[in-house]
């Protein structure tokens, strides 16, 4: 006889969201669902009747982790449908924008997981905030990565978090011969650290794939070999930088797409009947919680080639570096190889950068209401937007957030997991929940919005 | 006790640079030229935004300074507003600047200043401020106003104009062809810009170094040394030979003047402000001091 446990909220990741999971009597999950419990942000609508230059701006402020990703996945989504190019020095330095956005993200979330994992030798587990060492010196090289990362991001784009440079047609301006330097120096520094912070981190994840228990709540949790598998598939589109329907050869493709709805996809309404007051931060929720996934949940359930897909490190690195590693620690060790990854690929930009180059477009087309798309390979996976632009007003816009993929497979993924480290599998995703919230439209023309949740 | 009119300050000289490329082009003494340009040489700022040339004549443009040529560039001072203040923030971000100079007269000092108590939209700005020179001012002008006062009231093409001065009560304008057209101050005065005259600093109290022409004899210039910071790249710039400096009590007509106008500009605008606070129907004008 199953039971039913719910993690509410789940912490150590950005937004709200929370776990229902029905177990076996060995506490091993046989169904989990994992469910963003954001309110919805409304950014899609507010963009209806704004200009092209304003919407992704207003998208960028979705989420503060990575606005970057979004004000490029906004704008290139506006280019794509107005069909306008921009100049090659403006790419570069939004790739290296990019890159800086990935570089600080990957060592956030190092901060996030790392209480999860154990001191190499030791059953003591990581409390990244110990003056003590191994640990101090890890933390402060962790705050340099993303103090270099952010201090890139802030002269390639403007401002750190929500870049104010980027704008529809390239960028507004182009940096100094002095600021070209300056991010070369740091990128270089930032390697180096890079490469110091994969090597720890990856001996921290393989001490970890070798035990056989970790401890939650004072309890020894066994590991499962297979934490964290699926057969989901996966979803990628560039290893760095991302694709738009106005690329010479789009590797995304919007008939691959569908959308279904979270009660055609979650479990139905149910009682908690588990409960552990000794679960970290405060314990489950206690017997007795009427649970409703079906209409908690406030995200779609994006599906390519009709069914969820992994989005993320793990997913750019199978698609297109040969990467076979499986499940939670696969990923965690993907995400890792990225960092070194996307500080070769900041350098090679800015190297190339022409610092007196042209950044603007001669030409900026009004648009004539066609649909475009961009996909952005967000540090936790790919973000695609979609708008109709004409006139340069902004009449349809529609985000798929990298999360939003996510939800669904990482649900997948629990099976089979002691729902006591399902938290470690979600963490291994790097959710960013806030920006996966969508106002859930079910009948365009009749302006039928979501009632079913309403009800 | 009479009232402190100059701000505080730890030291006052008479001064002029003694790079003569510098002082041909000065308006006095060359001070903020050849602070700027030691001051780069040496590291202690990586940059700094000044006034520079734009397209139309005798119109600055806010430019970030990254050599002495460009600060040659921005030599002398041009009757008009400039937004300096409005480049503090790209000069940390696109120009890559870590230590930032900046020149600008009190108001625009205060700004800075205010800026880095209250960061608001200014992120990481704060402490790449490097060195603040302010500059004396009295009034200052709209890009039309001058275009006015030159081409209407003096009569001349802005484009042949050599140097604009402001001293002795007058509006002077020296022309590429020798010509020099006198204007009494009086007739500038319906000119000026509104803030001028609810502004109470003359001298620019909250710069690390302030200068102007006021008090000194012609070619050289007033300096006073406000902070500690301003001390340490005052003495570095003259252990370094930068400027000479006459002592202020020995020179004329010294601190005397200078005291006479700020007391002059402050007092009147007090005047103003006061007046500003029962204008009107039910509600006064603003008091930006308040």
């Amino acid at each position: 006889m199953s039971k039913v446990v719910e993690i509410s909220p789940t912490t150590r990741h950005e937004g709200h969201s929370k776990l229902v999971l029905k177990v076996d009597d060995a506490g091993i999950v046989e169904r989990g669902d994992w469910l963003s419990i954001t309110p919805v942000r409304g950014v899609e609508k507010l963009a209806i009747g704004k200009t092209m230059e304003q919407v992704p701006k207003i998208a960028s402020r979705v989420c503060g982790i990575c606005p970057i990703a979004h004000t490029l996945a906004g704008i290139e989504a506006m280019e794509a449908s107005i069909k306008c190019w921009y100049p090659d020095d403006a790419r570069r330095l939004r790739v290296i924008l990019q890159c800086a956005n990935r570089a600080h993200s990957i060592a956030l979330h190092n901060i996030l997981i790392l209480p999860d994992f154990y001191i190499p030798g030791t059953d003591t587990k990581i409390n990244p905030f110990t003056p003590q060492e191994p640990v101090r010196s890890v933390a402060k090289r962790i705050q340099r990565i993303r103090e270099i990362s952010q201090t890139i991001g802030q002269i390639a784009g403007g401002e750190a978090i929500h870049p104010s440079n980027p704008r529809v047609g390239g960028m507004y301006r182009n940096v100094s011969d002095h600021a070209k330097l300056k991010m070369y120096d740091l990128a270089k520094e930032g390697l180096t650290l890079a490469h110091e912070q994969m090597d720890f981190m990856i001996a921290v994840i393989r001490n970890m794939q070798k035990r056989d228990w970790t401890e939650v709540g004072g309890k020894q949790i066994p590991i499962p070999k297979t934490l964290g598998y699926h057969d989901q598939g996966y979803m990628a589109t560039d290893p760095v930088y991302g694709t738009t329907s106005h690329s010479e050869n789009p590797t995304w493709s919007y008939e691959r797409f569908k959308e279904t709805r979270p009660w055609d996809w979650y479990m139905g309404e149910a009682e908690v009947n588990l409960a552990d007051p000794s679960y970290p931060i405060g314990g489950t929720s206690p017997v007795g919680t009427k649970v409703n996934p079906q209409m908690e949940a406030c995200t779609g359930i994006p599906l390519y080639d009709g069914q969820p897909v992994e989005v993320g490190p793990r997913a750019r690195l199978v698609t297109f570096k040969n990467f076979d590693e499986k499940g939670t620690f696969g990923q965690h060790i993907a995400r890792q190889l990225e960092y070194t990854d996307s500080f070769y690929a900041m350098l090679s930009a800015i190297d190339d950068l022409n610092p007196h180059g042209k950044v603007l477009a001669d030409h900026i087309p009004q648009g004539d209401g066609s649909m475009g798309w961009a996909a952005n390979e967000a540090p936790r996976g790919t973000d695609v937007h979609l708008a109709k632009v004409k006139d340069g007003r902004v009449q349809w816009y529609s985000m798929l957030v990298p999360t939003t993929w996510n939800f669904a497979t990482c649900s997948r993924a629990l099976t089979g997991a002691p729902w006591q480290i399902a938290e470690m599998v979600v963490r291994a995703y790097d959710p960013c929940v806030s920006c996966a919230t969508h106002m859930i439209v079910i009948d365009e023309e009749k302006r039928i919005v979501a009632q079913k949740l309403i009800q | 006790m009479a009232e402190n009119f100059l701000g505080n300050y730890k030291s006052c000289v008479s001064a002029r640079a003694t790079d003569k490329e510098i002082l041909k082009g000065a308006q006095d003494g060359g001070i903020v030229t050849q602070l700027f340009a030691y001051a780069l040489e040496t590291g202690i700022i990586d940059g700094a935004i000044v006034a520079g040339p734009s397209d139309e004549p005798w119109k600055p443009r806010p430019m970030v300074a990254m050599t002495k040529d460009d600060l040659l560039k921005s030599r002398g001072t041009r009757y008009n507003l400039c937004p300096s203040v409005s480049f503090i923030k790209e000069a940390t971000r696109s120009y890559g600047l870590d230590k930032v100079g900046i020149v600008g007269v009190p108001c625009q000092v205060q700004a800075v200043r205010k800026g880095q108590l209250y960061p608001a939209g200014l992120r990481d700005v704060p402490d790449a401020i490097a060195l603040v020179v302010g500059i004396f001012c009295m009034e200052n002008f709209t890009y039309q106003s001058i275009q006015q006062l030159v081409e209407d009231h003096a009569g001349v093409k802005l484009e042949s104009v050599k140097k604009m001065e402001i001293g002795k009560g007058k509006f002077t304008v020296k022309t590429e062809r020798g010509a020099e057209i006198a204007l009494p101050l009086k007739v500038t005065h319906k000119y000026n810009q509104p803030g001028d005259h609810v502004c109470l600093d003359y001298v620019a109290e909250w710069a690390d170094v302030s200068t102007g022409s006021v008090g000194s004899p012609d070619g050289w210039s007033t300096v006073f040394v406000r902070t500690k910071k301003g001390e340490d790249v005052w003495a570095k710039a003259m252990a370094a030979g930068c400027f000479e400096t006459k002592p202020i009590e020995q020179v004329k007509p010294g601190l005397e003047l200078v005291t006479k106008l700020a007391t002059e500009k402050i007092t009147k605008n007090r005047k103003t402000l006061e007046e500003r606070a029962s204008f009107g129907v039910g509600k006064g004008l603003r008091n930006p001091y308040l």
